[in-house]
């Protein structure tokens, strides 16, 4: 009898102990994660912004500035450097804006704001065989992130953008970062450059879906670079990028190949092929060739005969990107072989893609050149079709 | 197996004492389980709070009263380029009184950067939902809440809900919620509502403004000059503290609490062991002829030690067991009692759902275990120790025992010295006061059988006049039988001592407390905001609203006053200032310093003064000095004089409003008091200031509810005590009862002798009760001394030393008398039983019946 009551008790001492420990807690679970920013960038609904409808007239500095109303807008700034010793370099220096309402409420407080940014900075250190980047976001308040002015001044952080001039227009960028820094003075050599028609670039055929575009194809730049502890001197030729958009691709766009290419003849081309899910380009792939004198004439997608010829899997992501390239436009006698200086400038960021400087050469004595080369919807986890 | 059935036997015959004795394991068990608990979950859900609000921050970037500069945070992120930062706003709301679940509760609104975030806070970068971040950010008022809290709450997505912020009813909408990456950060958001930081400074009232800035420091050299770069960067009246620093100032303040409240369990724990010593001593007792006679038969003693051991184990595990059960039920509400405690006190904290600690349940059975075991060593040891014959004899035992008396008191003494050599010795600290205490307590139970047989003695010519030979015969049978009634005696004084200890100890405080408020509040009336949320810290009032009293007509003199806190290194500093009259400033509970030299420089903000637990923690006393980060750096200010003030254990530093703008740059007013003009009576005031404060949410009190709600508050801090007070009593009368009545039924035989020589049944009734209720006076008077004894070690070492309050004593003569009946009325109570039962048998039964 007493032994029962004993074991009851022991029972009841147990059960009690491991009905206390199932409810009792873990330890703290450290693993962070990243910050799903992307989506919102893409995410938020288009209804009540503003749309590129129609050809506009584009008046200049004021759309060098930011166009609010629009969801999305960016400056995207890339170029290929060379120190004195003959060293190459490419960088890129982006600030995307993207607004969470079609307008802004009425705050009190400063911090109160319906506009993110979000910024990229890229060195490709072609000899070192590195390539580094950085990403940032802020919400647009003062002193943290902003675009506007006059003189324009762009910056996310201590990472800017800065109206040097305003005829030609000349624009100072620096940035740094643990790794790596750079400061250019970018002075343009060709003009504003609209691109599509007249500056309104259709990316499908739904009305709406097409952004406004110009760029600035040539600019001398000068200063200096920092990778690791290293510096240097600096010089070179860049490419501005703007474009501002609500919505730009549709459903079965899975990417784009985009080429922003400085030929040894005064020429500069961009093309970007719109790839479809079936790996087809879309009959809205277009481009832009600028002679040298700054004349313009737009590449339609027949003209131009784009062939990858090199494929590269990035280690890092897994994914599959082109590593070479055939570009014929035979109308204008160019035919070019397209590699990248750099396999890897692949960007794992919120929002993954390959970004970097290209080596162009010039077949059958077309000439030869430089250039800047971006793909996305190459990584599995990255949908920007929706 | 016969030894066992033996026992079992033994328990069955007696079931009565039995449940007693498992009554009184189960008692204390309950009382220890229960405060561990409720003060276990407290801190830990203070401490989880913290931790998971603060997320992986090493350091904090802190300002003064009204916080930091916006422009702070942009030159450490942007021109210093140090990116591990993020701007934090927060402050507390209410849920309206009357909503439902959770009506009046206090939430944390914390409003955060998502974009500085990712590396700080685990529960910030988990925006799953596309749309969250940009409703969040997008739209003013919208805030994340656990589901659990907005379940509980009835609250969906997208729908609206009231809270109360400082005073001023607001609408927040719930725009999704926050995922905790686990439970332990689930327990800290339970009241904590996410937003983005334009909310927070919307909502809070503070635009521009931050609460603090997190950062994360990397450790060694490196992080050494990152904060000597950071720290040249930051204005003067702010600075980087490391995040702990916080937390742990909070858990220091409270540590002296919970440890008495700690040590006020452990007591009804001492007690309960004594009751089981008494139980098993006893039963070991009765039973020496039966153990006697099995040792003569060649059972082992390592036989009849194990039986024993186990009876005791029994005991001590149906005890633990029923304690445990009765103990997490009651920590539940002992949870309630100190929270509010806490919240009255300290600051502001809920604490939600924590589940049963499994420490705690470790704690309470071992104790309990443990306890019955060592308790039960002694009597097991006796039982074995004898030779058989010895054994049977029971004057022998007797005798046995009465020869220790002297050792004991000789012991006793000795460790009464100790205790009193504890107290001596400043630096033990509140644990040294508390061994000091539990020293003298067992050494003067060591000296009660002793005083027993003296008192006993001296009593017996007064019991003998009253009552004839049956008296004497009741004196004369307490000393007979002192190995019985020797520990009962001794358990009745330890319990009974603590409650008249505890209890005047409560009341010498709330009579202090009384006339500090007396001279501590002189106005007639009293104005703050009615926000209650930010605990000791009021909201400031709007400057308009102040101006607009500050020419009520009626009005003779009025005072200013802000409280704040300044976190610094070591946490956080209470600051007073008060713009006040002379007259009134001459008339503060000065300890030491004040008068006139105070007063002018006083005034000027030439000096400051510190309440008594401030100049106690910190050891500074007048013409000494204070350091405080203030808005113009770090300063020394002079200190004229030492107050006394019972409003804070942790010490406020009290300036003057004139020094107060001058360096902290805060303008902010958030209590006002005014001095009727002759002819207004307090209460017509009263009334005129309500009218003229219009809509605003402000409390206007008068002087006499001001002091009626601070001693409320102050009876609903020592709640807890009192419920401590009356387990630990009610423990006692469990143990005098049972030990008593045990004595007695063990007695029948003897009894029936006395039956049978021709004692009516009306004078064994007076032979029972005659000898319990003399016990149960000599354990009332025994435990008077004691009981005082107690008080003052209480007020003179554990309480100075815990929380640096001094305190009068007075010794109210009803908590002394209630001792007395308590012990003599649970004694008697103890004697009707058996004198029924004795009374009732017929004696030639009683006389055959076994042992």
């Amino acid at each position: 009898m007493r032994r029962l009551l004993i074991a009851l008790a022991v029972v009841a001492l147990v059960l009690l102990f491991i009905r206390a420990y199932r409810s009792g807690i873990k330890g703290p679970d450290e693993k962070g994660e990243r910050l799903q920013i992307n989506q919102v960038l893409g995410g938020t609904p288009a209804e009540g912004f503003l749309r590129a409808n129609a050809p506009r007239r584009f008046i200049f500095p004021e759309d060098h500035g930011p166009h609010p109303g629009f969801r999305n807008e960016w400056w995207y700034f890339t170029g290929n450097l060379q120190g004195a010793d003959g060293r190459r370099f490419g960088y890129q220096l982006t600030f995307f804006r993207a607004a969470l309402t079609p307008h802004p409420a009425p705050r009190t407080s400063a911090w109160g704001s319906n506009e993110i940014f979000m910024a990229h900075l890229a060195v490709t250190d072609v000899a070192g065989k590195r390539f580094r980047y950085a990403e940032r976001f802020s919400r647009v308040a003062p002193g943290l992130a902003w675009a506007g002015g006059r003189p324009l001044s762009i910056y996310l952080e201590n990472w800017r953008a800065q109206e040097t001039s305003e005829g030609p227009f000349g624009m100072r960028l620096s940035a740094a970062d643990a790794e790596m820094a750079l400061d250019l003075n970018l002075v343009p050599v060709k003009g504003v450059v609209l691109n599509g028609e007249g500056g309104l670039s259709r990316k499908s055929a739904a009305p709406g879906n097409a952004s406004y575009y110009y760029s600035m194809p040539r600019l001398a730049s000068s200063g200096s670079i920092r990778i690791g502890g290293e510096s240097f001197r600096v010089t070179g030729l860049s490419w501005l990028d703007r474009e501002w958009s609500t919505s730009a691709l549709e459903k079965g766009q899975q990417g784009w190949d985009w080429f922003a290419l400085q030929l040894e003849d005064g020429r500069d081309v961009m093309f970007y092929r719109l790839r479809r899910v079936d790996g087809s380009s879309d009959p809205f792939s277009a481009g832009t060739l600028v002679a040298a004198d700054g004349t313009t004439r737009e590449l339609k997608r027949e003209e131009v005969e784009l062939k990858v010829t090199g494929w590269w899997t990035s280690p890092t992501s897994g994914a599959r990107y082109p590593s070479s390239w055939r570009m014929r436009i035979p109308a204008q006698r160019i035919d070019l072989e397209i590699v990248p200086r750099l396999a890897d400038q692949e960007l794992n960021t919120g929002f993954r893609y390959w970004e970097g400087a290209v080596a162009v050469r010039g077949l059958g004595g077309a000439p030869g050149g430089s250039g800047y080369l971006e793909m996305t919807g190459y990584a599995a986890d990255v949908d920007v079709g929706k | 197996m016969i030894l066992w059935r033996a026992g079992l036997r033994n328990v069955l015959r007696h079931p009565w004492l039995t449940v007693l004795a498992v009554l009184g394991v189960a008692l204390g068990v309950a009382v220890v389980t229960a405060v561990d608990y409720a003060n276990e979950a407290a801190q830990r859900a203070f401490r989880i709070a913290a931790e998971t609000v603060a997320g992986r921050a090493t350091h904090q970037v802190v300002g003064g009263p009204s916080g930091l500069p916006d422009q702070v945070y942009k030159s450490i992120r942007v021109d210093k380029g140090f990116r591990a930062s993020a701007p934090v706003v927060t402050g507390h709301l209410q849920l309206p009184a009357k909503s439902g679940a959770r009506s009046g509760a206090t939430f944390q609104l914390i409003g955060i950067d998502p974009f500085s975030e990712p590396p700080i806070r685990s529960f910030s970068s988990q925006f799953k939902d596309q749309s969250v971040l940009a409703d969040l950010m997008g739209r003013p008022g919208t805030v994340l809440m656990l589901r659990d809290t907005a379940a509980e709450l009835g609250i969906r997505r997208g729908s609206t809900f009231p809270v109360d912020v400082a005073g001023v009813r607001r609408h927040l909408v719930l725009a999704g919620y926050i995922e905790a990456p686990d439970r332990v950060s689930a327990l800290g958001l339970a009241s904590v509502l996410v937003c983005d930081i334009s909310t927070a400074q919307e909502i809070l009232g503070q635009p521009g403004r931050l609460s603090r800035i997190d950062l994360i420091v990397p450790e060694g050299r490196a992080g050494e000059g990152v904060l000597r770069e950071l720290r040249g960067g930051i204005p003067s009246g702010a600075d980087i503290v490391p995040a702990g620093a916080r937390a742990g100032a909070l858990d220091r303040m409270t540590r002296a609490f919970r440890l008495n409240l700690k040590a006020l369990s452990l007591l009804a724990l001492v007690v309960g062991m004594f009751l089981i010593y008494n139980t098993m001593t006893f039963s070991v007792i009765r039973r020496r002829r039966l153990i006697g006679m099995l040792r003569a038969l060649g059972v082992c003693r390592r036989e009849i030690f194990a039986m024993i051991c186990a009876e005791a184990l029994m005991i001590g595990v149906t005890g633990t067991v029923i304690g445990i059960g009765c103990g997490a039920l009651l920590g539940s509400e002992l949870t309630r009692l100190v929270t509010r405690t806490i919240n009255d006190l300290y600051f502001v904290m809920e604490v939600r759902r924590v589940p049963l600690l499994p420490a705690s349940l470790l704690k309470g059975t071992f104790l309990g275990i443990v306890a019955t075991l060592l308790a039960a060593l002694p009597a097991a040891i006796e039982a074995t120790g004898a030779p058989p014959r010895a054994v049977l004899s029971r004057s022998m035992a007797e005798a046995r025992r009465r020869k220790m008396v002297p050792v004991a008191a000789l012991c006793g003494a000795l460790l009464l010295l100790c205790g009193v050599g504890l107290f001596l010795f400043e630096g033990g600290g509140v644990v040294g006061g508390f061994v000091g205490l539990f020293a003298v307590i067992v050494g003067y139970t060591l000296l009660v059988p002793g005083a027993v047989v003296l008192m006993a003695g001296a009593l017996r010519p007064v019991l003998a006049a009253l009552m004839g030979t049956v008296g004497k015969m009741a004196a004369r049978g307490v000393v007979v039988s002192l190995s019985r009634t020797g520990v009962a005696t001794a358990a009745l004084v330890v319990a009974v001592s603590a409650g008249i200890g505890v209890g005047i100890m409560v009341g010498g405080f709330r009579l202090t407390v009384q006339s500090w408020l007396e001279s501590w509040l002189r106005a007639d009336v009293y104005l703050t905001s009615a926000d209650r949320s930010g605990g000791r810290y009021r909201p400031a009032l709007g400057p308009a609203l102040v101006q607009r009293m500050s020419t009520s007509p009626g009005v003779e003199k009025m005072t200013l006053s802000r409280r704040v806190a300044i976190d610094g290194k070591d946490g956080p500093t209470e600051i007073f200032s008060v713009q006040v009259p002379e007259s009134s400033f001459l008339r503060y509970p000065f300890k030491e310093g004040g008068m006139e030299g105070a007063w002018e420089s006083f005034s000027r903000g030439a000096s400051v003064l510190v309440s008594e637990p401030y100049s106690y923690r910190h050891h500074v006393r007048t013409g000494g000095r204070v350091t405080l980060r203030t808005n113009r750096g770090l300063l020394q200010f002079p200190v004229s004089g030492v107050i006394y003030d019972y409003g804070s254990d942790s010490g406020i530093v009290i300036m003057s409003r004139a020094a107060y703008l001058k360096y902290f740059d805060d303008p902010g007013v958030d209590g006002m008091s005014f001095y009727a003009a002759p002819g207004t009576s307090p209460s017509a005031l009263a009334a005129q200031l309500i009218e003229r404060a219009g809509g605003e949410s402000v409390t206007v009190v008068s002087n006499a509810d001001l002091r009626k709600a601070t001693v409320e508050v102050f009876d609903r801090t020592f709640a807890i005590t009192g419920v401590l007070r009356i387990l630990t009593l009610a423990v006692a009368f469990v143990g005098i009862l049972s030990a008593l009545m045990a004595m007695q039924v063990e007695r029948a035989r003897e009894l029936a002798v006395l039956r049978a020589v021709g004692l009516t049944p009306g004078q064994v009734w007076g032979v029972i009760c005659g000898e319990t209720a003399l016990i149960g006076l000599l354990a009332g008077l025994l435990s008077l001394p004691l009981g005082v004894i107690e008080a003052l070690v209480l007020i003179y070492v554990v309480n100075l030393r815990s929380f640096g309050w001094t305190m009068q004593v007075s010794i109210e003569p009803v908590y002394l008398l209630q001792a007395v009946v308590l012990s003599v009325a649970a004694a008697l109570l103890a004697g009707i039983y058996p004198s029924i039962k004795i009374a009732g048998t017929s004696p030639a039964v009683a006389l055959k019946e076994e042992e």
